[in-house]
């Protein structure tokens, strides 16, 4: 019994990597196709934005919130920077485009955390203020126009061709598979060793009583915003450089998928609960779903309604686990209330 | 002076006050819809004046009320079921679904039995549409209140499942087709007021009427307002939240029809950006979204100010993204202003609890789906 709830793990990481491998082995009967290097190298390449973002949307539901502006942020600094870049011929290399973005994200973020940790609002209101707010400003006064490969930055479009392993015939890993893996592993150690991290799932837990051991919760929230303002700003510009352009209408409008990967993740909606390693699973979970469904000869159309009866089970399960482990003492508060 | 005198002036005096307090009693208006009564105002005056000749165009006021009735039913679904503390992303879905079961049984029998027979049983085809939002909301109703997910966990479900399915359905295309008497609902107008708008102001009555004068709205509110009073008063959390989600799976059937009567087609994408709407217009209509508070009055004023507005910026030459910027400028600026006056209050009473607590009871929301 041990055993098994260890390898369950605190948010059902366990369960998930399960449910992955029985998909990856029904898929690979499904169809022959489905068992390449190919398939995975693409899997890895269209995990890394949702990746990000994912980990951004994680910390914000670890400290209680809902972040619904940062594909917002993402796609401003990302096309912010680019559209700079490319109307002053001036190529700031492809680290000086990630600094660049990455501090106007954080400014954004800035303006999140200030608003939610000052006047106490609902996170998810506040977010979704700014994300028309930023959304607006980007295709009002910096642009509205696509921005195709030709017109890159030389930097950002040969990163788009960096690749980390090329296999001849069966496709390649993408280079930028290596700053988000180490993204992944910062998060992580974050949440776990500092005592940032450990204040995020406190605040998350019960606001009131982590401000009485003496953490400031204000301060704690507004560094937690600049951080994934930065973090959503970083996806972005990942997303450019994978598309091979940079087109201000695009993002805006994913959130919820993002968001439905991090509960699938095991992350509760109520703070306090969620690790980096569930949100991993959670998202690679989605990607394989969205990726590999044609594949097995189901109509692409079904992808959406897959994953949200997946997310329907996944949260149905936790749940019911949920009320099964509270009926104790509801049991006694009926006793009491009949006598 | 004689005493006399004194006296009468002391009566009219104080008839003169008594005639005050009764004006100001009868304008002072529940805090959602007396603050919208002033935005609306204050918005359709700036734009009046910044270009009569456009927006003050008798077609401009009647677009307004033809594109207002969706958004604003919308608004009251999102709008009930955050009174219960939850909320309802699938709703925009649940229209989208409504729309398409009509735009096809009515296809499918056009083409079976004739446009004929179609069009004789467009009454039946409808109700299917109404039915149909329903019964995805007793979907939602089940899994937030016997399986007992937070709303907002299973609304993103069902939003994902609703809108799937409803690709699956269309197979990721626009389908057209609807009952002509849905179109001319449409077009029709009674003394210049457009039709839909009058159906909007109908149902936002009925659902006034439900929510302030009925057993079953005085739950709801309670439940909102505190789940362990509610329970402790022997309220059925299950009851009530099933009605809530299956009366707001209902409105957004009726959302779905207006669609189809604005343009005779269906989608599964159509109007994507009106969930985030949804939640502005509740919110700027004065509703609390930890539950408990809200009215329908300041629900429909929100819908038309923000109608207003973006007809406004319209006629300024302004773009849907100015748009954006001014949705979300007043959405942010409303909630400040409405912490900044709870919490002056509240420093005003004795007793007041410590900081963070605002933080605790917002973040956690109202735990009133289990039960």
């Amino acid at each position: 019994m041990k055993i098994l709830r260890r390898l369950r793990g605190a948010n059902n990481e366990g369960v998930l990597l399960a449910v992955i491998i029985v998909v990856i082995v029904l898929m690979a009967f499904a169809s022959p196709a489905f068992f390449t290097p190919g398939t995975f190298f693409s899997l890895a390449r269209s995990s890394l934005v949702p990746l990000v973002f994912a980990l951004g949307v994680l910390l914000v539901m670890i400290s209680g919130g809902i972040d619904v502006s940062f594909p917002a942020i993402a796609i401003f600094a990302a096309y912010t920077t680019v559209e700079w870049s490319s109307e002053a011929s001036f190529d700031p290399t492809i680290v000086g485009i990630f600094a660049i973005a990455i501090v106007i994200g954080a400014l954004w973020g800035l303006l999140n955390g200030v608003v939610i940790a000052r006047f106490r609002l609902p996170t998810l209101i506040v977010t979704l203020g700014t994300q028309g707010i930023i959304k607006g400003i980007l295709l009002t006064y910096i642009g509205s126009t696509y921005i195709s490969a030709a017109k890159l930055p030389d930097s950002v479009a040969q990163t788009g061709d960096a690749h980390l392993l090329d296999v001849p015939g069966a496709g390649y890993l993408h280079g930028m598979l290596v700053p988000v893996v180490m993204i992944v592993v910062v998060i992580w150690w974050m949440l776990k060793y500092t005592t940032f991290g450990r204040s995020i799932f406190a605040i998350g837990g019960d606001a009131e009583a982590a401000r009485r051991v003496g953490i400031k919760v204000v301060r704690t929230q507004v560094i937690l915003y600049v951080l994934v303002g930065a973090l959503a700003a970083f996806g972005g510009v990942i997303f450019v450089i994978l598309g091979k352009n940079a087109n201000p209408q695009t993002l805006v409008g994913t959130e919820l998928d993002i968001i439905a990967a991090v509960v699938l993740g095991g992350a509760s909606i109520f703070g306090g609960r969620g690790s980096v390693f569930g949100t991993v699973l959670g998202v690679v979970l989605v990607q394989l779903i969205n990726n590999n469904l044609v594949l097995v000869g189901v109509p692409s159309t079904w992808q959406r309604a897959a994953v949200g009866i997946l997310l329907i089970v996944g949260v149905s399960i936790q749940a019911l686990a949920a009320m099964r482990s509270r009926r104790q003492p509801v049991l006694v508060e009926e006793e009491v209330s009949k006598a | 002076m004689s005493g006399n005198d004194l006296i009468g002036l002391r009566n009219a005096n104080q008839k003169l006050d008594d005639g005050f307090a009764g004006i100001i009693s009868r304008i002072q208006v529940p805090r959602g819809a007396g603050r919208m009564v002033l935005l609306l105002v204050i918005t359709f005056a700036f734009f009046a004046i910044m270009n009569p000749r456009v927006f003050l165009n008798p077609v401009n006021l009647q677009n307004i009320g033809v594109a207002a009735p969706e958004i604003g039913l919308i608004g009251l679904a999102m709008m009930l079921a955050m009174l219960t503390g939850g909320i309802d992303l699938s709703i925009v879905a649940i229209a989208n679904v409504s729309a398409i079961t009509v735009s096809s049984l009515y296809t499918a029998i056009s083409v079976g039995g004739g446009a004929q027979t179609a069009e004789s049983l467009s009454g039946l085809i409808i109700l299917a549409g109404v039915v149909m939002g329903a019964l995805l909301g007793a979907v939602n109703g089940v899994l937030i209140s016997v399986v007992g997910i937070t709303p907002i966990l299973t609304t993103l479900g069902t939003m994902q499942l609703f809108n799937g399915l409803a690709l699956v359905w269309t197979g990721g295309l626009t389908i057209s087709g609807a009952p002509s008497a849905l179109q001319m609902i449409g077009k029709a107008t009674v003394i210049g007021i457009p039709v839909l708008f009058l159906i909007l102001l109908i149902v936002a009555v009925l659902l006034a009427m439900v929510v302030d004068r009925t057993p079953i709205g005085r739950k709801i509110q309670l439940q909102g307002a505190n789940p362990v009073a509610a329970r402790y008063s022997g309220i059925s959390a299950r009851r009530t939240l099933m009605l809530t989600y299956i009366i707001s799976g209902l409105l957004g059937g009726i959302a779905g029809l207006v669609f189809l009567s604005r343009n005779p087609s269906a989608s599964a994408d159509y109007g994507s950006s009106y969930v985030l709407l949804a939640i502005v217009i509740a919110v700027l209509g004065g509703t609390n979204p930890n539950g408990g508070f809200a009215t329908v009055t300041g629900v429909v004023l929100a819908t038309l100010t923000l109608q207003v507005v973006s007809s406004g910026f319209t006629a300024l030459r302004l773009s849907a993204y100015e748009y954006a910027i001014a949705q979300g400028v007043l959405l942010i600026a409303v909630m400040i202003f409405d912490q900044l006056r709870f919490r002056r209050r509240r420093r005003a009473s004795p007793g007041s609890s410590s900081e963070t607590v605002a933080i605790a009871t917002v973040k956690r929301g109202k735990d009133g789906t289990r039960p």
